[in-house]
């Protein structure tokens, strides 16, 4: 992961990307960002935090790791790889409703009046759960006074803006120029 | 004058090491026991340390200077939040208790931020019953310099400063400690424990100061003595809350509610007289305690004085 730094001072920035090393380590999140950029001019206060995150796995669909069963009233999932089960268990009560979906055992889940083939296009998606954690991260990172933000948010590519009492336009064309050159590099 | 000292070793004949600092005329502070290893913090005479060295010895323990001991210290960040606690404000406090002294870790209402950063007249007074504070701050030159410093300028007690960028100096504090700013994990490394030592030093002067002015003009009784008196009142003996009595370089915190107890603490005698006579005994700004400031003996003379031409005035 490549951190740059930029902004009227060097040596606060240079700190605060150390502390954002600490953060991810702390996280387990080294390997999901590619390049960190920070534009920190505190005398604004305007403090931009973009990242660019890896390509991650992509979506993968849910009979890769879960096997399904029709039953009687219902469908029958056994969970085959167990990193997976609160994703799934998460899909399913987004999809049917907590009331329809029945963990039965840690690997066995019944979601009640639905069948194989309503369940065969579910995908499960990680790139959204490490977004959230990304976002957590930043969240830790950027001091606590700059309650004011504006984001900026592309495929790979989020930007955080971040002040005390309001954005001038300048400094919102500054965290755009930031998001588009990370977006571009 | 007294020397405070620590003891850490074994429980076993530990009861034996008790009295002999009560026979020398000492006064234990504080004890903390874990399991069969017990640390005991104790003011003795200056010239009778070499009897309990003697005893140390004897007892297999080991004994320790303590040089903030007797001491409440109060460690301030801009707020409790997870972006300054528990790295580096409970590193600080940490280290400081390793001196001996007592330590309050404090976070400010509306310290975080630049402009918005600000202090109340409350916790400016709940800062200032302390012997000393240790401000924490953050990492931008131009927020120290040019903000941050008016959380503590009207401060009355000793101020240290801890910093991220390098200054010289900073307005209005006693001692500033720069490198430090904001931290995400424990402060561990050799250049940080560094740091972390250089903070207490830096308390342990400004503490040493204080008790040089107060020795230009002694207090009527030390601190330990009023402990001595407060140990023996049964409220005090019952009460669950940690360090019930804590020592501070010009008086003595009970952690007693003070609409309850003022009277009856007020009534102790020390040295054949009221306690409530020679010293002021007030509220604290923290809930269930009170404070309890001694007055130098210059001042409990002239006040002697003032009420013997009061009541020679009343008689003619």
């Amino acid at each position: 992961m490549e951190i740059e730094v930029q902004g009227t001072d060097q040596k606060g920035a240079e700190d605060y990307a150390l502390l954002f090393e600490h953060i991810l380590l702390e996280m387990g999140l080294t390997n999901v960002l590619d390049k960190v950029l920070l534009l920190v001019q505190p005398a604004d206060p305007l403090f931009v935090v973009s990242v660019r995150m890896r390509p991650t796995a992509g979506a993968r669909p849910i009979y890769e790791v879960v096997q399904l069963d029709d039953k009687e009233g219902g469908v029958m999932l056994s969970i085959t790889d167990e990193t997976f089960a609160p994703r799934v268990l998460a899909l399913l009560w987004k999809t049917f409703g907590r009331d329809r979906v029945e963990q039965l055992t840690r690997y066995e889940i019944f979601v009640a009046g639905k069948n194989r083939s309503d369940l065969w296009d579910l995908k499960i998606d990680p790139e959204e759960e490490l977004r959230a954690q990304v976002l957590d991260a930043i969240w830790k990172l950027v001091p606590e006074g700059l309650k004011i933000r504006h984001s900026f948010n592309s495929e790979n590519v989020m930007t955080i803006a971040n002040t005390e009492h309001g954005f001038q336009p300048d400094w919102l064309d500054a965290a755009e120029k930031v998001h588009h050159s990370m977006e571009a590099s | 004058m007294y020397q405070v000292l620590m003891y850490d070793g074994g429980v076993y004949r530990v009861k034996e090491l008790y009295e002999l600092i009560e026979d020398i005329g000492g006064f234990v502070i504080q004890k903390t026991q874990i399991q069969v290893q017990i640390i005991i913090t104790f003011a003795i005479p200056e010239e009778d340390r070499p009897i309990i060295e003697r005893k140390t010895r004897e007892l297999g323990g080991k004994l320790a200077e303590v040089p903030l001991a007797g001491t409440e210290i109060v460690v301030v960040g801009p707020t409790l939040g997870r972006h300054h606690m528990p790295h580096p404000i409970c590193d600080i406090a940490e280290n400081l208790r390793r001196y001996g002294a007592i330590t309050v870790v404090m976070g400010l209402a509306r310290g975080r931020g630049k402009h918005t950063a600000q202090i109340s007249a409350d916790e400016k007074a709940i800062i200032e019953e302390y012997d000393a504070a240790v401000f924490v701050v953050g990492n931008f030159r131009e927020c120290v310099e040019k903000h941050k410093f008016k959380l503590w300028q009207d401060i009355q007690i000793p101020v240290v400063a801890t910093c991220g960028p390098e200054f010289d100096s900073l307005p209005a504090c006693d001692a500033l400690v720069c490198g430090i700013g904001r931290k995400v994990e424990r402060m561990r490394r050799a250049e940080e424990i560094q740091k972390l030592d250089e903070v207490a030093e830096k308390v342990q002067s400004l503490i040493e100061m204080k008790r040089k002015d107060t020795d230009d003009d002694p207090l009527y009784v030390h601190p330990a003595e009023i402990k001595d008196r407060l140990d023996s009142m049964q409220a005090i003996q019952d009460n669950l809350r940690p360090a019930p009595v804590v020592l501070h370089v010009n008086g003595v915190r009970a952690k007693l509610p003070f609409e309850q107890y003022a009277a009856a603490i007020a009534d102790l005698e020390v040295y054949g007289r009221k306690l409530g006579e020679v010293t002021t005994i007030s509220p604290s700004r923290m809930p269930g305690s009170i404070l309890i400031r001694i007055k130098t003996r210059s001042q409990v003379e002239s006040e002697d004085r003032a009420k013997q031409t009061q009541s020679a005035t009343a008689k003619t």
